[in-house]
């Protein structure tokens, strides 16, 4: 066993850290938010770097590494900013489906596109019943390609994205009969609202996408038709520990400010760092950050071996959720009225941090599927 | 006992302002959360049928009524999730100071303005440099003939921009006591010589409420508009703070009711609809409902032990910060029963998860609520 980082990753996550203490302008990280915008100088500079799609295969833009240099990159991003770092960390999001399934023409067309910063790519899949199996959106196919119908639901930057790959049902009355498919979103017979504002994440629009009669080539199915629930959740998986990630980066960007504050901060003639009710919450935010990381790394690690662990990539997301919940809340505390305030540049962390325990399904859906999984109703993967 | 709480008069008071809350303020909330401040007319309306400073004797233009029936109002808006339009902050909190330290004279010039709501209420205690250490504050009054020369900052003061009538904590004599004994408070009117406000302050929740900063530049007040005596400002602030926190646990407590009883209506509603892909989650629903229940308990039987004149110090220290708490931890639960839908604002739960996150923080953070419990026990 060894938990050293190879010296490669330790380069790249000082380089993702340098990019984002150089580049994430905190005046402008309030302003994205306040205005719903999203960041785009930031992430062509990104993508310009190579920080986008490090996962990809070299000849299609990305550099071949693994989702654990992924992680160190989104964790940094998110450290120095939660709302920058998120909105760079979804920019291509769905694009795993293709790199995992696709083949070489949809590797080549969708790839480089988003490692180059050419365009955003995102992924629809859920929907207002939360079904994922039956999916209601449906793709009749036939030998031309497919026709689809239905809508989704929460669709990150879904009014921003060059194309959406959304997730279909080929027949209802097999609920795993599912395709995945990948659509230019200025096509014909796609309509995108915003589904208003949020409490946080406020950089990337969520949007619901409805399609109507929308012809599709055979191209574009990605992957076999009819493996499409697997490759979703083979792409959630994925996700969770994307997730996870975000959650070390916001919980360390926590007790960075909170460490850096408490230490300035004087009241009755001492920083406040040295008051026992202060110092108990530095300690316990750093034990939050340590416990997220390990357990993430470990389950960024797995997925790199080929054999992922579905439990501890379970674990992993809802553990550096609640540190990035925990650890905002008690940094916006330590700040006291100037953290409830914009102006202190801590709050948005905490509003940011709720989004990941809603985000993909909440730690109440996670824990039932853990206990699934080790009460033996599940079968291991 | 505090089961006895509220008798039928104050359910009628209840159901009435319910009715003109409904009808008068709600239909425009949002409209004002948007525009992040309220129009000065609805605090005069809220005047005008009776719902400020109801406890202010007939008099001086008030109702008589007992405190009980302003801390409906201040719990009836929390249920609704007004927080902007803060009128726990200037009935129960602001206006007592005038009241209890106030003159006859003075207590004639205000307070029947105070009722009617021409006259909006806020004590500015904190500075960029005291916050929780109230003795820190490094606004100067000093006497000149007729008039105190009053220079100075003040932050994050709420109804900071809206105010008519502020009371200031000043110090009126530099460090020749213990710096406790150097504060003394007075009314700085709207309008005054060298009185100034500064930025109406963005934040993560309460964004109808002005929250700003008030600047004191050779301000001039005159002599007769100080509180009581000169160097006691420290201890009439001591005094005051328990109702403050009081006013600030009701708030807590009502606002996770409120949130708790709005999920579990759509929990409900949506489990018929969507079973599967609902979080069972009847033991956390279980949990939250009995944090709630023993919160109203030990909040109500504190109304009452503070109405009949008992010195609660200890007990509304550890109400605020547990209510607080409280409340963040079962609204934030509350979101993730919403899903991802508890994100979008049309939803309001995450109005309420925005909102209450300034409860632990104000009025006293809850870990000086700690401390003062702390001191209490001897510790």
């Amino acid at each position: 066993m060894d938990f050293h980082l190879t010296i490669e990753q330790r380069d790249i996550q000082k380089a993702a850290s340098e990019f984002a203490k150089g580049e994430f302008d905190p005046d402008a990280a309030l302003d994205y938010d306040l205005r719903q915008q999203f960041p785009l100088t930031v992430w062509k500079n990104a993508c310009e770097l190579g920080f986008v799609g490090v996962h990809f295969p070299e000849e299609h833009g990305g550099q071949e590494l693994g989702l654990l240099e992924n992680v160190l990159i989104v964790e940094a991003f998110c450290r120095q900013d939660s709302g920058i770092g998120m909105a760079l960390a979804l920019s291509g999001f769905g694009s795993e489906m293709i790199v995992r399934n696709g083949n070489e023409d949809q590797k080549k067309r969708i790839l480089p596109f988003i490692a180059h910063g050419e365009g955003i790519v995102t992924s629809a899949f859920l929907e207002e019943g939360y079904s994922l199996a039956p999916l209601a959106t449906a793709a009749k196919i036939s030998k031309g390609g497919c026709i689809v119908n239905g809508m989704k639901s929460f669709v990150t930057l879904g009014s921003m994205a060059d194309y959406i790959i959304v997730v279909c049902q080929t027949r209802p009355d097999t609920p795993n009969a599912q395709v995945v498919i990948l659509l230019e979103r200025k096509i014909d017979g796609i309509e995108v609202s915003s589904m208003g504002e949020k409490v946080g994440m406020r950089m990337i629009p969520v949007d619901q996408v409805a399609f109507t009669n929308v012809r599709v080539p055979a191209e574009n199915i990605i992957g076999q038709a009819g493996t499409g629930y697997f490759q979703l959740q083979n792409f959630l998986n994925e996700m969770r520990i994307k997730a996870g990630a975000m959650g070390i980066g916001i919980a360390q960007g926590g007790l960075d400010k909170a460490l850096e504050y408490s230490r300035k901060r004087e009241q009755f003639g001492k920083p406040i760092a040295s008051f026992g009710a202060v110092r108990n919450k530095l300690a316990d935010m750093y034990i939050d950050v340590e416990m997220a990381r390990l357990i993430t790394y470990k389950a960024a690690w797995s997925f790199d071996t080929g054999a992922p662990d579905d439990r501890v990539i379970l674990m992993s997301k809802m553990i550096a959720s609640k540190a990035a919940y925990r650890n905002a809340y008690e940094a916006v505390q330590i700040y006291g009225g100037y953290g409830y305030m914009t102006e202190g540049q801590i709050e948005h962390f905490y509003r940011d941090a709720k989004v990941l325990d809603l985000f993909l399904e909440p730690g109440q859906i996670q824990r039932n599927i853990l206990a699934d999984h080790i009460t033996g109703k599940a079968r291991d993967r | 006992m505090h089961k006895n709480l509220y008798r039928k008069e104050h359910l009628l008071f209840r159901e009435t302002f319910k009715t003109f809350l409904t009808k008068e303020i709600l239909p425009f909330y949002d409209q004002w959360e948007k525009e992040e401040i309220i129009p000065k007319e609805a605090w005069k309306k809220m005047g005008r049928n009776g719902y400020l400073c109801p406890w202010v004797e007939k008099e001086y233009g008030g109702a008589g009524l007992g405190l009980e029936f302003s801390f409906i109002i201040t719990e009836e808006m929390a249920y609704a999730g007004v927080y902007g339009l803060m009128a726990g902050l200037h009935s129960d909190i602001v206006a007592p100071y005038i009241h209890s330290f106030g003159n006859k004279e003075q207590k004639k010039k205000w307070l029947p303005g105070c009722v009617s709501g021409d006259i909006i209420l806020a004590v500015a205690m904190t500075e960029p440099d005291a916050g929780s250490d109230l003795s820190a504050i490094r606004t100067t009054a000093k006497r000149d003939g007729e008039n105190y020369i009053i220079n100075g900052e003040k932050i994050y003061i709420s109804n900071g921009i809206l105010s008519n009538l502020v009371v200031v904590a000043c110090k009126t004599e530099i460090e020749n006591h213990s710096p406790h004994k150097d504060i003394s408070l007075i009314c700085v009117e709207d309008g005054s010589p060298g009185f100034s406000r500064g930025r109406n302050l963005e934040k993560t929740g309460w964004h109808s409420q002005d929250t700003g900063e008030l600047i004191f530049r050779d301000c001039q007040a005159p002599v007769s508009n100080l509180l009581g005596e000169e160097g006691k400002g420290f201890y009439y602030m001591m005094e005051k703070l328990q109702q403050e926190r009081l006013v600030s646990a009701i708030m807590s407590q009502a606002s996770a009711e409120a949130a708790f009883n709005m999920t579990l209506d759509y929990y409900k509603q949506r489990k018929g609809l969507h079973q599967p892909e609902i979080p069972i989650d009847a033991n956390g629903i279980a949990e939250m409902a009995t944090d709630i229940e023993i919160g109203r308990t030990f909040l109500n039987s504190l109304i009452y032990d503070h109405i009949n004149g008992e010195d609660i110090i200890k007990k509304v220290s550890m109400a605020k910060w547990w209510t607080s708490d409280m409340a963040n931890r079962v609204i934030s639960q509350c979101m993730e029963l919403y899903r991802d839908y508890g994100y979008l604002e049309d939803y309001k739960v995450g109005r309420f998860f925005r909102d209450v996150r300034a409860h632990p923080i104000y009025a006293g953070t809850n870990e000086i609520m700690k401390r003062i419990i702390g001191r209490k026990l001897g510790i």
